[in-house]
């Protein structure tokens, strides 16, 4: 609030605008390019930056590494969602998904490549688009949103392939499960829903908040123990049950990450681990505030959400570590694995702000990019 | 003495000669009764008058020989022992001598007694028996007296007469032959008549009586059945209510009504009348009734005859009060006062319904001595308001019908006349009796036909129904005006306190426009740190303000920003989703009308507002 006032020079209007808007940014999504070294972000004005990290990670980094390489407005409405092919970038935000090469966007070239628009049932308002899904055996993306359906284009051909229905209310998150193939969703009306992809039709209906955890935390089951036993070593132990619902903060599942054996969702309801085949709450991640990104990685669990800090869980519901980022809240994390770059492997996490933190450890923040 | 004692019993001795042993008298007394010496038998034998001749000669010894001892013994001698002792011997015999005369004597004296005695006893004997005769005597002639007056109760009954007699009766009563000539028959046979008749007079009788009380069982059977229909009538006019309430006839509750409202003074009954009126012609939202006790309505008109009596009764207990105790001044004054402001029982009870559902209540009273109409009120509204400080007055009764015409507070009485009334009792303005009488509000005394001309004072007012119909139904649509804007600033207040804003101005106002930083204190305290939804408020005053600047030179956008900013608080607190676990209405009903609630990941409420079509979306 007080940088506008700690200028030293009169701002023209457009520069009180720009500052007020970067004010007021919220970072939806990022997506790591093919060759690992650059970063696309879009915000809720609609526009993608490109930074590179390759530059901000090396010796020589300067104030301007961290800036955007290049900007340009995507869309019209915020972007939610973004996911990287090989070759392209995929954004979609307000009812659209857009692609662009990424060849050409490092150039600057700022030009989509197409767009597409899911057939939506109601015309009164266009529903937004909040998760993207690449679905990389079938060359399927999964788009879904605000019309509470999963659509399925096909992306040689950009057909709509099926649509499916069963969520009450919008769609906010969706997780690949690489075995079965399935893809679980998650939305508003507090279910996270298993869609068989072959067959397209619902697996199954887990209402996260109906449910609670019936096993204590701290015993936590030896590692080595294959999936299933493990659960059932949980399920034996003795029982002071934790619920996973928090009325007060709704039932909507904002976040959702799979392994093909275990899920975590959190949103409303506590950030909770549980078992897919048996379809039980296995740990209650004791979190207060609504998780808004979650993801597995080696084995921990990360997650961000309202508040500071990127939270690494351990499988057994102890807390690992908390890392504060610089945005109040985070709605994004990228772990960028992709083993072209590995001197950028790092974690980026956004969110309520105009920055990007970076952590090039997990302990602590390396340095954030902003808009 | 002991020679003297001696000697005496020695005479006893020598006397009882021929007796073996004194002693043994009752012994012997049996077997020896001849030979006993009695003197009973002696005393009948002598002559008194011979013995007492000898009582006195012996006397006359004594005393003689007493002389001569007396004699001797002062002259002395030897000699003089002897002749003492032989006078002594001699005065001894007389000594016995009186002693038998004495016991004789006494025995004499027993004897007449005995006689006496036994005389008497026979006379008393005799005199017992003619006592016991003369009794009896009486006694007879006491029931002979009686038989002779006894009269029959045969004499005490009207006979029927005797030529009606021997034409009723039966000649096997009547027996003229045997009665003609011997009256007691003649009375036996009238008797006999009379028995018979009396017989077959009460056979007469039980019939009557039973037939009576045949009668009488009809009748009450006749009488439950009647009895019985009274309330079965009841029921089915209980019944027909729903069917008149069906058919939006409620004739029954109306005919009540207007059954009470007879008992209205003049303006609560214009009120009454033209209120009812209109909510039947205009609008329907309004409802009218009338509260208060009809009997106390009716005791204010009690007959003269009745007071006059209680006041000779309460004169009595006045005196008596007086008595005990005076009431100070002041107690007096303060009665008086009471008098002066009291109400009439009955008031006339109007709700006015609005749209949202909330209700007015007026309660129009009529103050009977001041001749003014006043009202007191009471909103109530669907859902159950909780209150911020800042708007705590707006509604309560006190104030919210205040000025509802200009300039009319409702604290002064409208009526000039009231000021001398107040004069006298001390009242310097009815302001201070306002909040228990209610508000004598100038529209009030309208609506009930009271008019007070401004200038003069009048003895009487008259109440005036046309003076009511025309105000009516202004004031009705300002009342319902009124409550609606209340109840809506009321929300606003409610609403903004929980929002504090932080302003910055930078001295380039409006072409640098201002920063608002929001904090929202309402179920925890929620900044742009910890809620998407502020931030995205702020952004939507902050960022968007160019639409909010108004025509140029764009001077109104801080006011811009704040009434854009009381329209998001107004969305975000409708559209904040209600626990379910927490039981009760929602704090703030929603009324804007939003496609969709929550967009996005990060949940965003609709803040843009679409202007013509009236609906709020997301940006």
């Amino acid at each position: 609030m007080e940088r506008a006032a700690q200028q030293a020079v009169p701002l023209g209007q457009m520069e009180v605008f720009q500052a007020l808007q970067r004010l007021h940014m919220t970072i939806f999504s990022q997506s790591v390019s093919p060759c690992g070294k650059f970063l696309a972000a879009g915000n809720n004005y609609g526009q993608i930056a490109i930074f590179s990290l390759s530059a901000a990670l090396s010796s020589e980094a300067k104030e301007e590494s961290k800036k955007p390489m290049v900007t340009f407005q995507a869309h019209d409405g915020p972007v939610y969602s973004m996911v990287s092919t090989d070759r392209h970038l995929l954004s979609a935000g307000d009812g659209e998904v857009k692609a662009w090469l990424w060849a050409e966007i490092l150039k600057k070239g700022c030009k989509e490549l197409w767009r597409r628009q899911p057939p939506y049932r109601t015309s009164l308002e266009v529903p937004e688009i909040n998760a993207l899904l690449l679905v990389p055996k079938e060359n399927l993306l999964i788009l879904a949103g605000g019309d509470c359906q999963l659509h399925a284009m096909d992306l040689e051909t950009g057909t709509f392939m099926w649509a499916l229905r069963g969520h009450t209310d919008y769609i906010h998150c969706l997780a690949l499960r690489e075995r079965s193939p399935e893809v679980l969703s998650g939305g508003e009306d507090g279910a996270v829903r298993l869609w068989d992809l072959r067959t397209a039709k619902e697996v199954q209906t887990i209402e996260v908040y109906k449910h609670e955890v019936r096993a204590h935390p701290t015993l936590c089951p030896p590692f080595f123990l294959p999936g299933h036993l493990r659960c059932l070593h949980l399920l034996l132990c003795s029982p002071p049950s934790q619920e996973c619902s928090r009325p007060h903060n709704g039932r909507w599942i904002g976040c959702l990450a799979t392994d093909s054996d275990w899920m975590v969702c959190g949103g409303g309801p506590a950030l909770t681990l549980w078992h897919l085949r048996s379809s039980t709450p296995t740990t209650v991640f004791p979190m207060r505030a609504p998780q808004k990104h979650v993801t597995f990685y080696q084995d921990l669990i990360l997650s961000a959400g309202q508040g500071r800090c990127v939270n690494q869980w351990q499988l057994s519901g102890e807390l690992k570590a908390q890392v504060p980022g610089s945005s109040p809240g985070l709605l994004s994390l990228s772990l960028n694995q992709q083993p072209a770059a590995p001197e950028c492997k790092v974690l980026t996490a956004a969110g309520n702000s105009c920055r990007v933190d970076v952590f090039t450890n997990l302990g602590y923040r390396a340095f954030s990019l902003s808009f | 003495m002991s020679s003297e004692s001696s000697k005496k019993r020695k005479p006893k001795v020598i006397r009882s000669d021929g007796a073996p042993a004194e002693g043994k008298r009752t012994r012997s007394d049996t077997e020896q009764e001849g030979k006993y010496y009695s003197e009973e038998a002696e005393v009948d034998l002598r002559d008194p008058g011979r013995d007492y001749e000898l009582y006195k000669y012996t006397c006359q010894e004594l005393q003689r020989l007493m002389a001569e001892i007396q004699d001797l013994k002062s002259r002395g001698g030897k000699d003089a022992a002897v002749e003492i002792e032989d006078r002594r011997i001699q005065s001894c015999v007389h000594f016995m001598t009186l002693k038998k005369l004495n016991r004789l004597a006494h025995i004499r004296l027993k004897k007449g007694r005995d006689q006496t005695h036994e005389a008497k006893q026979k006379v008393d004997a005799y005199h017992l028996q003619l006592q016991n005769l003369l009794y009896e005597v009486m006694h007879l002639q006491k029931e002979i007296t009686k038989c002779l007056e006894f009269k029959s109760k045969h004499e005490e009954i009207d006979l029927v007469s005797l030529e009606e007699f021997y034409k009723e009766a039966p000649p096997d009563i009547s027996k003229a032959e045997v009665t003609m000539g011997d009256p007691h028959q003649q009375t036996l046979a009238r008797l006999d008549w009379e028995l018979e008749q009396r017989k077959r007079l009460a056979e007469k009788y039980r019939e009557c009586l039973s037939n009576k009380e045949k009668i009488l069982k009809e009748i009450e059977v006749k009488k439950e059945y009647l009895s019985s229909l009274q309330p079965r009538l009841n029921s089915i006019m209980q019944a027909s209510l729903p069917v008149q309430e069906y058919l939006f006839m409620p004739f029954d509750q109306a005919h009540k009504q207007y059954e009470t409202a007879r008992h209205l003074p003049p303006p609560l009954y214009v009120l009454f009348v033209q209120a009812t009126a209109y909510g039947q012609a205009c609008d329907k939202m309004l409802s009218v009734a009338i509260e208060g006790s009809v009997d106390e309505a009716k005791a204010l008109f009690k007959p003269p005859e009745d007071s006059q009596d209680d006041e000779s009764d309460s004169d009595a207990e006045e005196e008596q009060t007086t008595k005990r105790r005076r009431p100070t001044l002041g107690v007096q004054l303060d009665d008086k006062r009471k008098e002066m402001l009291k109400r009439h029982p009955l008031s006339v009870l109007l709700d006015l319904k609005c749209k949202d559902d909330s209700v007015l209540h007026l309660t129009f009273y009529y103050l009977m001595n001041l001749n003014i109409m006043t009202v007191k009120a009471r909103v109530t509204t669907a859902t159950e308001l909780i209150t911020p400080i800042s708007a705590g007055d707006l509604l309560s009764p006190d104030s919210v019908l205040s000025c509802l015409y200009p300039g009319d507070h409702g604290k002064k009485t409208p009526n000039p006349a009231n000021q001398y009334q107040f004069d006298k009792v001390g009242i310097l303005t009815l302001r201070d009796y306002v909040l228990d009488l209610g508000h004598p509000y100038l529209w009030v005394q309208k609506l009930g036909g009271l008019h007070f001309p401004k200038e003069q004072p009048q003895h009487t007012v008259i109440t005036d129904h046309s003076l009511s119909a025309s105000h009516m139904e202004t004031t009705m649509k300002l009342l319902k005006t009124r409550v609606q804007s209340r109840l809506a600033l009321h929300k606003q207040f409610a609403s903004l306190a929980k929002l504090q804003a932080a302003v910055v101005l930078n001295p380039g106002y409006s072409s640098i426009p201002p920063i608002f930083q929001l904090c929202l204190n309402w179920k925890g305290e929620k900044t742009n740190n910890n809620d998407d939804n502020i931030r995205a408020m702020e952004s939507e005053v902050n960022v968007c303000y160019k639409e909010l600047c108004g025509p140029r030179p764009g001077h109104q956008l801080l006011t811009n920003q704040l009434q854009r900013l009381c329209v998001l608080l107004d969305v975000y607190l409708e559209t904040e989703s209600h626990d379910d676990s927490v039981e009760g209405p929602k704090e703030f009903p929603q009324e804007k009308m939003c496609l969709r609630l929550f967009r996005g990941p990060s949940r965003i409420k609709p803040f843009k507002y679409n202007h013509p079509q009236g609906f709020f979306s997301h940006r």
